[in-house]
């Protein structure tokens, strides 16, 4: 079975990750998912790195600082479990370059109800973008630019 | 040796994903920053995080050993 956190380069099924979730326990009442996906457009300006108007993105590229991120997700979702008694939580981040369209991250966390399994996965989408060291970057036909975060 | 780490736009600005500097005894973390500051100084307006063996520190007096990993980061972007 595929590990409940995890980095990789090529594309995750959310069926497969989903079935995973749910196979540890027949106690889930309520599981929520976020999916984040690489936009096909930017507001950053490349000359200046401020927003700007919109351009295209063709794809992003991630850098990720494998063994220290591996170990913040994990950090996470064990945090994830004990604060909103999660019964299961997975995390799946790709790195690599991701064509614009195509899923970049999964948030699956599932519980008893729905209140704590919707919290659970806000609060891990956003602590994954504080705590994670992995890196974006637009690649467009006006050149590449790393991303500065934002919400 | 010690082995450096730079990731995303700090590796862009260094143009290097990785160096090795020479240890030696009483080598401490403020040191390699100072030399590596020196050297890339756009690449250190960049950082906004260190870590010593995958482990982020803001003890800038920490002594490091041989074979120490440092890696030295800019803030996050994933998700």
């Amino acid at each position: 079975m595929l590990a409940a956190v995890r980095l990789q380069v090529e594309d995750f099924s959310v069926d497969q990750e989903l079935a995973a979730l749910r196979a540890g326990s027949m106690r889930m009442g309520g599981i929520a998912t976020f999916i984040g996906c690489a936009r096909d457009f930017s507001v950053q300006d490349f000359s200046t790195q401020k927003f700007s108007e919109e351009c295209e993105v063709s794809e992003i590229s991630f850098d990720a600082y494998d063994s220290m991120a591996v170990r913040a997700m994990n950090q996470l979702r064990k945090e994830a479990i004990s604060q909103y008694q999660l019964l299961d939580a997975r995390i799946v981040h790709r790195v690599g370059r991701v064509a614009a369209g195509e899923q970049i991250v999964l948030i699956a966390t599932g519980a008893e109800h729905r209140a704590p399994a919707l919290q659970a996965c806000q609060w891990l989408i956003d602590e994954l973008k504080q705590r994670v060291p992995i890196w974006k970057k637009e690649i467009t036909p006006q050149g590449e630019v790393w991303v500065s975060p934002h919400p | 040796m010690i082995r450096v780490l730079f990731f995303g736009p700090v590796a862009a600005q260094v143009n290097e994903h990785q160096m090795q500097l020479e240890f030696q005894v009483g080598l401490c973390l403020q040191d390699v920053v100072a030399q590596l500051q020196l050297r890339y100084p756009k690449a250190f307006e960049l950082v906004c995080f260190t870590a010593v063996n995958a482990v982020q520190t803001h003890d800038m007096r920490l002594k490091l050993a041989d074979h120490d990993e440092i890696a030295f980061m800019a803030k996050f972007s994933g998700g």
